[in-house]
């Protein structure tokens, strides 16, 4: 709430207006019962110059209401849209501030689900309020307050009319609450049975298992339909009972009216601003009634988003001086945790790696190869151990320098849509067409690229729709070297390549990129078997270091998984 | 229009058989319009009979002769109109809320039915999610129309109507003095619904790419991070987040505008109707009670003879939705159904042999995938396929429990023609495990007798003992009766295969297709799901689609496909020593030195 009231800050003057226009259109609501009743004095007493004049102040009135009806709605929308553009932002920049561990910590569709839908939510509630809300209790207690006026004598109607409209909403709206909990989880519930279906269509075919799902979609879409009718039901009482008992307040006053005619005579033109004045409350309650559970909703988004202001970003970066640094790579007794998990994922692990030279890095699934190698252009931090970039420790590095020297090609190719050479500039922001063409045949993407229609500057469409598993990954590659690194870390990121394009991939590298140090996480041995050096992980510990054929000969854990993939007979 | 007339067809088959209680419905919302048109013609009685009470009892000359009770009578027939016109919308709200819930739950049970029996083909060009927003938006849509416009729109109409007579009877000057304004109000409304249309979809697009670009970004936020792309990726979003900010703002200020403007035309009507109205009175030659009357009654329309026009326009984006949500619906329901021969052919086992002759097959026309391919598979062999991506493996296996059926040449068991045999029960004796095995929410014991809900608990645990499974799921604390499903899986990708294996074991296929396991899995964990597997082979009659050649080298016979076509065809000591295609796979992969 008080950040929303911070945003709103900006556009004071906007939101003032847009409140001083619901004013007036509460004021033109509440004066015209009042200029009626005089009205029907007036036509009591034949008085045409009255009639007249009261006319006329009607029809301005009522233009009035018009007009500050329209600039309402334009100054509410204005301040919706700017107040939620900016925290759309904002939210945006903060995200744009975190690391990987903050990402992880959110998951990066429930960030944008926030960005979203909770950002809608919130602008809806706004224009809401702006263009209903300050309206509400002030016809309220404007209409309150005139109908008091108009007939002292029946303040007591209005009482029991409220009493009335309060018990019925509580009756139903208690009632409710249940229902509506219990229809999200039926909601849910065939939302999980439709889409496991259709994710596994081919399992119930194969099964023939159709009957059986429709028997248990059936189930449970009938519980969720019943759960509605439910709810319908009690939502079916609301309106009927609230115009009931407005409607009975309305006759019962012009009965009381009736008897009291004699001693009062004004009473007969009173009444009828009265029973206007009644209509009004009770509109007045039922829509600030349908507001609050509204709001009670914006609320919520309100908080979610505040989480996102309110997160730090887990590691920062130092204002130091750009440094260039060199390939050499060094842990010293390097163990992480990862946030929530209770065992850690690597220990104490030390090494070093000379700059020039390719280490291969293998283990079976969950033993925390890329967790090291995610250490290295600092995604994380270590629980303890320092872990140096060119001699250099990487927590005393500036960002820029280190994203400089270290391009790190992940596990799953992620490309923007866009062009191809958009899509590659990432990697180096002033790329030539000769940078694009040299990076695009070290990684083989060269062979594709320069057969489509546009080359560099064709399309990449979302979700890189266009390409196959193995062109993204060579794309992905060509990103990652197109800036020739000092380091070049591939994780797992040829997976997708058939064993020559691998091969050619590897080789390339060897000859263009020969002076930069190569880390290649791989599952399959061949992808790194001429490798300097192998570092053997298992359950986060580092088990062994060396080449493949000292490797195989005195490493239980890379005997096995060597076991697994070599061929029976050596040809 | 053609989406309109669809929608009609889509609500009169779901509809037509609540066709009493939507004719009750009507019946009820003209007579609660009748009552509601009506009460204000006793509160101007009432008022007519009070003032003329009053002015006899104000004359002491007539005061004897003056009595309340018209006036009486007049407000007890307002009492019975007000409870009559609350029980009939409640009565006719409460049909409607049922009507509404249960087409709405035939809707969706017709959908999931539907898609029972469609072909795979559509589920393979279709994206789930496009799929599963029917179940959601699109229901949902078509509910809260059923739900909320359904009686608004009868009641609107009517009371529109029933308005207008009742207008005309009581003074037909009066009438059109409230109705004068009304083609002001309808261009108004029609100006104003044509802009806001024009730029709610303008806002709708901008709000889609805006949506689109944070997710994109987002979601590949670590290659932002890791390539130091931050600073861009703001100023892409503030260029979206601004055109979002200005079409968000025209779209808003022109739907929001309708409501003020009509709730405006409704005041100002009431003052025209006051102002004119008294003039007329002043100047006619009516009684001062009766033209007091007329007053009263012609305030009561002109303050509601807006609402139905103003509820209508309301309601018109909700209807929209809902004949969009009808046709998207629709669409499914037109899809044709899988091909299932009458009276087909049962089939116990293979006797003899399984044959692919001469298989032309592609999944749209004219892209030929599969080109003439020949597979010959005795009783109890293993035939393992081999190939590049997008040599048609995966292709062959959809063909095998008929997902697709061949363009020509045929696939025959024992020389039947799968076509000819009933799916039900060739899809019974064909089991298959897929690369991507789905499971689904329920228990393990559940998922693993997936196939054959009437298994017995001992053949549960034999399967998941044969799939090397059983003891993993005895060491969770609620074992086999341990809750899953496919989002949050406590298994690993390996031990999903392992469930997989499991569940397809114990309905004892006659011919098996497995699909390789290999993405997500390390080759420890691979040959885990490899011995599994073995166990399943053993006697069988199986299909092996092989992406790592370490799981077949021993296979009755290898088929090297490459391109849809069979190129190479034999053992692995046969294809090793013809030093082709397969042979130089196989030491591309395995061998290191």
């Amino acid at each position: 709430m008080t950040s929303l009231m911070t945003f709103m800050k900006k556009y004071r003057g906007d939101a003032i207006i847009a409140t001083l226009a619901t004013l007036v259109i509460a004021f033109a609501t509440l004066w015209q019962p009042r200029i009626l009743q005089e009205m029907i004095t007036a036509i009591l007493a034949r008085d045409q110059g009255t009639v007249f004049n009261l006319g006329i102040q009607l029809i301005g009135l009522a233009l009035l209401g018009i007009v500050a009806g329209v600039i309402n709605t334009i100054f509410s929308a204005k301040t919706a849209q700017e107040v939620s553009a900016d925290m759309r932002e904002k939210g945006y920049r903060k995200i744009q501030t975190f690391s990987f561990g903050n990402i992880e910590k959110f998951s990066a569709s429930n960030l944008v689900i926030r960005l979203t839908n909770d950002i809608n939510q919130v602008q809806m509630v706004i224009m809401s309020v702006l263009q209903q809300i300050t309206r509400i209790p002030i016809l309220f207690i404007g209409a309150f307050i005139l109908a008091i006026i108009t007939m002292p004598k029946f303040w007591w109607i209005i009482v029991i009319m409220l009493i009335l409209i309060v018990a019925v909403s509580a009756f139903s709206f208690t009632r409710m609450g249940n229902y509506f909990e219990k229809l999200q989880t039926t909601l849910e519930n065939n939302n999980t049975l439709a889409r496991e279906n259709l994710m596994g269509m081919r399992v119930v075919k194969s099964f023939v298992q159709e009957q059986n799902q429709i028997k248990k979609f059936s189930k449970s879409s009938d519980e969720m339909t019943d759960t509605t009718i439910r709810i319908g039901n009690l939502f079916s009482i609301l309106m009927p009972a609230f115009f009931l008992v407005g409607d009975l307040a309305v006759a019962g006053s012009i009965l009381l009216v009736g008897s009291m005619v004699t001693t009062d005579p004004s009473m007969i033109a009173a009444v009828q601003a009265f029973i206007s004045y009644l209509m009004q409350i009770l509109f007045a309650v039922v829509m600030g009634g349908f507001m609050m559970t509204g709001a009670s909703r914006a609320f919520v988004s309100l908080g979610r988003l505040q989480e996102i202001y309110d997160t730090e970003p887990e590691l920062t970066f130092p204002e130091t001086p750009e440094t260039d640094l060199t390939g050499d790579v060094t842990f010293e007794h390097v163990s992480f945790t990862y946030p929530g998990d209770q065992e850690p994922v690597l220990q104490d692990i030390s090494f070093s790696v000379k700059a020039g030279e390719m280490i291969g890095i293998v283990g079976a699934t969950g033993s925390g190869k890329t967790t090291l190698a995610q250490l290295i252009p600092r995604l994380y931090d270590p629980d303890s151990g320092v872990i140096k970039v060119g001699h250099e420790d990487i927590k005393q590095v500036n960002e820029s320098s280190l994203r400089k020297t270290v391009s790190y090609i992940l596990q799953r190719s992620t490309l923007f849509s866009g062009t191809i050479s958009h899509n590659l500039r990432q990697g180096k922001e002033d790329a030539t067409l000769d940078d694009m063409k040299w990076a695009a045949h070290v990684a083989q993407s060269a062979e594709f690229i320069e057969k489509l229609d546009n080359q560099y500057d064709a399309k990449v469409e979302e979700r890189s729709a266009n390409f196959s598993g193995g062109q993204k990954q060579r794309l992905s590659i060509t990103r990652g070297v197109i800036k020739q690194p000092d380091i070049l870390i591939m994780d797992d990121s040829t997976s997708a390549l058939d064993a020559r394009s691998e091969k050619l991939v590897q080789e390339a590298l060897d000859k263009e990129l020969n002076g930069t140090t190569t880390i290649i996480i791989a599952e399959k041995i061949s992808s790194i078997i001429k490798a300097d050096r192998i570092l053997v992980l298992d359950q986060g510990k580092l088990v062994g270091m060396g080449t493949h054929h000292e490797l195989v000969r005195n490493n239980e854990v890379y005997q096995e998984i060597y076991r697994t993939q070599k061929a029976l007979e050596e040809v | 229009m053609k989406d309109l007339k669809g929608a009609g067809r889509f609500f009169a088959h779901y509809l037509g058989k609540y066709w009493q209680k939507l004719s009750a419905v009507i019946l009820l919302t003209i007579m609660s319009t009748y009552f509601q048109v009506k009460a204000p013609v006793f509160m101007g009685h009432a008022f007519e009979d009070l003032a003329k009470y009053m002015q006899l009892y104000l004359n002491p000359a007539t005061r004897a002769t003056a009595t309340r009770t018209d006036f009486n009578h007049a407000i007890l027939n307002l009492i019975i109109f007000y409870i009559l016109i609350s029980a009939s919308m409640l009565i006719s709200s409460l049909l409607i809320s049922q009507v509404a819930g249960r087409s709405t739950g035939t809707m969706r049970i017709g959908l999931f039915r539907k898609m029972q029996r469609m072909k795979i083909s559509y589920f393979d060009t279709h994206s789930d999610g496009d799929i599963l927003s029917r179940y959601t938006s699109d229901l949902d849509n078509i509910f809260n129309a059923m739900n909320q416009a359904l009686f608004e729109v009868f009641n609107s109409v009517i009371l529109f109507v029933g308005m207008l007579i009742m207008m005309f009877r009581q003074n037909a000057t009066m009438a059109w003095i409230t109705i004068a304004t009304t083609p002001i109000a309808v261009i108004l409304a029609t100006i104003v619904i044509i802009k806001a249309e024009k730029y709610v979809n303008r806002q709708q697009d901008d709000v889609g790419k805006l949506n689109g670009y944070i997710n994109e970004q987002i979601t590949g936020q670590k290659v932002i991070i890791t390539n130091g792309l931050q600073e861009d990726s703001i100023n892409g979003f503030v260029k979206h987040n601004d055109q979002v900010k200005r079409t968000t703002f025209k779209g808003q200020a022109w739907s929001g505008i309708l409501y003020p403007l009509m709730q405006g035309m409704s005041l100002l009507n009431t003052a025209i109707v006051i102002f004119f109205g008294s003039w007329y009175v002043l100047n006619g030659s009516m009684s001062q009670a009766a033209g007091l009357g007329l007053v009263v009654i012609f305030v009561q329309y002109a303050q509601q003879y807006y609402q139905p026009i103003s509820s209508l326009t309301s309601l018109y984006s909700m209807i929209q939705l809902a004949i969009t949500g009808a046709r998207r619906i629709n669409e499914v329901r037109e899809q044709p159904d899988e091909v299932a021969p009458e009276n087909g052919k049962t089939f116990a086992g293979i006797d003899a042999k399984i044959n692919l002759k001469d298989v032309h097959f592609g999944y749209v026309p004219h892209k030929e995938i599969l080109h003439g391919i020949n597979i010959e598979v005795d009783k109890g062999q293993m035939v393992a396929l081999v190939g590049p991506t997008g040599s048609g493996k995966t292709t062959v296996m959809n063909l095998l429990n008929r997902f697709y059926d061949v363009d020509s040449g045929a696939i025959t068991f024992d020389d039947t023609d799968i076509r000819e045999m009933d799916l039900n029960n060739l899809r019974d004796n064909v089991g298959i495990v897929l690369q991507d095995p789905q499971l689904f929410s329920g228990t393990i014991a559940d998922n693993i007798k997936f196939g054959t809900p009437d298994a017995t608990e001992e053949e549960v645990f034999a399967a998941a003992r044969q799939a090397n499974i059983h003891d993993f799921i005895m060491s969770l604390p609620d074992g086999y009766q341990t809750q899953i499903d496919d989002d949050n899986s406590i298994f690993s990708a390996g031990q999903k295969q392992l469930m997989s294996i499991a569940r397809t074991i114990i309905t004892n296929p006659k011919l098996l297709i497995l699909d390789e396991a290999t993405s997500n899995v390390d080759t420890v964990t691979e040959a885990q799901i490899q011995a599994a597997m073995d166990n399943v082979i053993a006697g069988r009659t199986s299909f092996v689609i092989a992406h790592r050649l370490k799981t077949i080298l021993n296979a009755d016979k290898i088929v090297v496909l490459r391109d849809g076509e069979v190129i190479e065809e034999g053992s692995h000591k046969q294809l090793l020593a013809e030093k082709g295609f397969y042979s130089e796979l196989y030491h591309n992969q395995m061998v290191f030195e």
